[in-house]
């Protein structure tokens, strides 16, 4: 039996946003198919590869096995809501520097694991980056590319 | 547009990417660059100040004095649009800023064979760059005439033309390639920059999609979303092979979400508004199959073997029955890789629409002819109707090649008249592509008394000649590659058979070199005289690990290997430690020299080069498709690992400077390198000689 749409607020990037959708969808599907949000990946659909990560309430979620009735009435930042004002997020930035990508697909993805991993770790070392990341898949192999990111970004928002 | 700032959704702002390849040419103007492709001489150019053009134009300088190159292969990661603005902003001598690359659109890019990333250096590349050379060559000579002053009075500088006896008078390209109608044909192909004058050749230059990437911008092909987008589900076999006899898909019609249910010319595929809703109407289908295979892969080899058919006769050199018969000692060996898959991240996709009588498909592929000829054949239109466009591209490894998802995609659009998506769930892209071919390789070599390899007999199964010729000088040698009855649908992926056949002789010449109590740098030095370029990476692979005063401490191994693919030459010195109750194999280190040509941009190439020894270290120690009855069974990530962030070893990329003019593929080499390196470390640990990848724990377990 088909399940009916309801309303749902979330608020994205800032703003808040009223859909009539089903509550079992996929945060991931009102991204991309609702939204129009398409920065944040379709990789897996099983939370494997980390390539759909968003922050919900600042936590990273991988957005293809979250319910966007988790998200009902709280905050989601996506990629596109990263920066402020026109300019780069640190970690978008020193991911740019260091040229953390290949093929800059599980970019997002890593960039998003990334802010929260620092907001709750400001000194990680490279062992922590990589425990931290290891649910991210980089089939490129851009891994060490992207600690050095990583750290370089930490190093920028310490200062 | 550039490539940082990515393409609006189609139907919405590009309206001049509705035009043809022509009629796009002939609204612009300027300065083209085309080749003759006839003759000999390839790369002879002919270049016209004009509008109307023929469809080879491989650059164009605008009245703007903007540079655009066309080229045919699609950027997948590697960074070949950036190496390629670097190419033509070094003839031209002007900002890079000023270089736009146009990549595998068909509409606008000229036709080209060349499928291989890793060869587009050599063929594209090569092409761009005498391209660039002859627009300066034209630019210059018409500032000249401007001037009436010799050719050689002026010279490019900055985007501009210079007058070198009076540095304040210039032109610039924009001024010079406006204006009257002219052709010219170049007599003889223009001279290169010689390597001393390179400024941006050698620079490493920024990724020209690298802020796109960061701030999600990037589009690829999964991202557009015209008006009235639809997604296409489409039913797949239950098995390898298998065809669809009959279906009965009454109850997915009338679904929730369902827009359409085709069944016809043995394509099911339901198209929905949402993608979920679409496969959940496609599980309501009941259909029969026929045909297709029940193979397992515990019989993989034997299978082979079976099946086998001489191919070819790769080399044959000297009576080698009597030189193995005749030698001191005799070493043989068989050596086994399994199916490995592609696995990029961004399944594959495509998106099909009309648009003024024309279908476009954004497809995440290699080969967008391909794609538009086999999307053209399926419906029965011309080409000229079909344009197909490649994105952003999340990957592809050897795969995104075939045509299958864009002809589905076509005639899912065609039936309900409306934009559709079709996108690879994961499951699909995991079994439902081709995979690298299973390779059986067979070794037997003969040394002599001086602990010299008179005679090599190697027979290779199913996994293709690439890379089977060794580097090295054998006084016997005969190679044969056989064909087989393949239970997977194979193709395409990173070196092909160049991976399974340096595993084999790789691990093969450490197996000797042990027997004989030889050094394995020295055994291999002994036989690279003919080969400077080779035994120069080996030599400076050994010096700069100081692999002769080489002290493992206890537990751990160290391993060499070299190989050559792609044009380039790479030599790997692994560090492991393996865990003798588990069976664990941890790489801590591994150390690459490689010569991969000309560097147009070193931070380009060690980053290709780190990504292949990753990609390497996975089929070295985890990945193969599994398979029973037919049925993949390696479906997601959990079942095919990939490497991670917790698998990775220190990695060094030493890039050799080299006097080539020529750039080569450099995401290639190491990475059949890396898997021997590896082996040949476990066996130091270890005393365990594995003839079969991956290097599962199971086969080390319990180890001495």
């Amino acid at each position: 039996m088909a399940e009916r749409a309801e309303r749902i607020v979330i608020r994205v990037n800032g703003a808040d946003r009223t859909l009539q959708v089903e509550r079992s969808r996929s945060l991931l599907s009102i991204l991309r198919g609702e939204l129009g949000l398409v920065g944040t990946k379709y990789g897996c659909g099983s939370g494997e590869c980390g390539a759909c990560t968003v922050l919900l309430a600042g936590e990273p979620v991988r957005a293809c096995v979250t319910p966007v009735s988790h998200a009902e009435g709280r905050a989601v930042t996506t990629i596109e809501g990263l920066g402020r004002e026109g300019a780069l997020h640190p970690v978008q930035q020193a991911f740019l520097d260091v040229e953390a990508f290949q093929c800059g697909y599980c970019t997002p993805g890593m960039i998003m694991e990334a802010v929260a991993l620092l907001k709750k770790n400001p000194h990680p070392t490279a062992l922590e980056i990589e425990e931290g990341m290891v649910g991210h898949l980089c089939r490129c192999g851009s891994y060490d590319r992207i600690v050095r990111a990583i750290q370089l970004a930490a190093e920028r928002m310490r200062t | 547009m550039s490539a940082a700032e990515p393409e609006e959704a189609p139907g919405h702002r590009e309206r001049s990417q509705g035009l043809t390849r022509r009629e796009f040419l002939h609204a612009t103007g300027g300065v083209l660059v085309t080749f003759a492709m006839s003759g000999a001489r390839g790369l002879f150019a002919a270049a016209e100040q004009t509008t109307g053009v023929d469809p080879n134009a491989w650059l164009r300088v605008g009245q703007d004095g903007r540079i655009t190159v066309f080229a045919p292969v699609p950027e997948t990661g590697q960074g070949l649009r950036t190496q390629l603005a670097q190419l033509a902003a070094e003839e031209l001598s002007t900002p890079l800023s000023a270089v736009e690359v146009v990549l595998g659109d068909t509409d606008r890019v000229p036709v080209s064979e060349v499928a291989c990333a890793s060869e587009a250096l050599p063929t594209i590349g090569v092409r761009v760059r005498q391209a660039a050379a002859e627009a300066r060559e034209i630019l210059a000579s018409l500032a000249a005439e401007k001037w009436n002053v010799p050719r050689s009075a002026v010279v490019a500088k900055g985007g501009r033309i210079e007058l070198l006896a009076d540095p304040a008078q210039t032109l610039g390209f924009g001024e010079l390639a406006g204006g009257k109608r002219l052709v010219r044909r170049l007599k003889d192909p223009a001279a290169l920059k010689p390597a001393n004058a390179y400024r941006t050749v050698g620079t490493s230059a920024g990724r020209v999609e690298g802020l796109s990437y960061v701030a999600g911008k990037a589009r690829y092909a999964a991202d557009y979303r015209p008006r009235e987008l639809v997604y296409g589900s489409v039913l797949r076999p239950p098995y390898l092979g298998a065809r669809l006899e009959r279906a009965d898909a009454r109850a997915s019609i009338g679904q929730p979400g369902v827009v359409a249910v085709v069944n016809e010319g043995g394509l099911l595929g339901v198209v929905a508004t949402r993608p979920d809703l679409g496969e959940r109407a496609l599980r309501l289908v009941e259909a029969s199959w026929v045909g297709g295979t029940q193979a397992s892969a515990a019989s993989l080899y034997q299978d082979l073997r079976r099946t086998a058919v001489l191919q070819e006769e790769i080399s044959h050199r000297g009576e080698v029955e009597a030189a193995l018969a005749g030698a001191r000692h005799g070493f043989s060996a068989n050596y086994r890789t399994p199916y490995a898959a592609h696995a990029p991240i961004e399944p594959e996709a495509a998106l099909a629409q009309a648009e003024e009588g024309r279908l476009v498909i954004h497809a995440s592929t290699r080969r967008p002819f391909l794609h538009r000829q086999a999307v053209a054949a399926a419906l029965g239109v011309p080409e000229t109707t079909v344009r197909v466009m490649a994105p952003a591209i999340g990957g592809a490894f050897g795969g995104k090649e075939d045509p299958s998802l864009s002809v589905e995609a076509a005639r899912l659009a065609k039936a309900v008249g409306r934009p559709v998506l079709v996108q690879h769930r994961r499951e699909e892209e995991m079994c439902w592509t081709h995979f690298r071919a299973a390779g059986l390789v067979s070794l037997e070599c003969g040394v002599n008394d001086e602990g010299r390899i008179t005679a090599w007999a190697c027979d290779v199964f199913n996994c293709g000649g690439r890379d089977a010729k060794p580097p090295y000088e054998f006084s016997q040698q005969r190679i044969r590659s056989y064909q087989c009855d393949s239970p997977l649908p194979q193709g395409a992926w990173r070196a092909l058979g160049g991976l399974p056949n340096a595993f084999a002789r790789e691990v093969h010449l450490d197996h000797v070199a042990s027997e004989l109590q030889q050094d394995p740098v020295a055994l291999r030095l002994r036989h690279l005289d003919g080969n400077p370029l080779m035994k120069h990476v080996v030599m400076r692979a050994a010096d700069r690990y100081a692999w002769r005063d080489r002290r493992p401490p206890t537990g751990l191994g160290v391993g060499f290997a070299c190989a050559t693919d792609a044009g380039s030459r790479a030599a790997v010195i692994a560090e492991v430690e393996v865990d003798r109750v588990s069976g664990h194999v941890r790489v801590r280190r591994v150390s690459v020299v490689q010569d991969s040509g000309l560097v147009i941009n070193p931070e380009i190439v060690r980053s290709q080069t780190t990504g292949a020894v990753v990609m390497g270290l996975g089929s070295t120690l985890w990945e193969a498709v599994r398979y029973e009855q037919g049925r993949i069974l390696t479906k997601g990530f959990a079942s095919y690992p990939i490497p991670t962030f917790r698998d990775m070893p220190e990695i060094e990329v030493d890039v050799v400077p080299s006097e080539s003019q020529v750039p080569q593929g450099p995401g290639t080499a190491a990475l059949c390198a890396v898997a021997p390196a590896v082996a040949n470390a476990v066996f130091d640990a270890t005393g365990q000689r594995l003839c079969e990848l991956p290097l599962s724990p199971s086969r080390l377990r319990g180890g001495k």
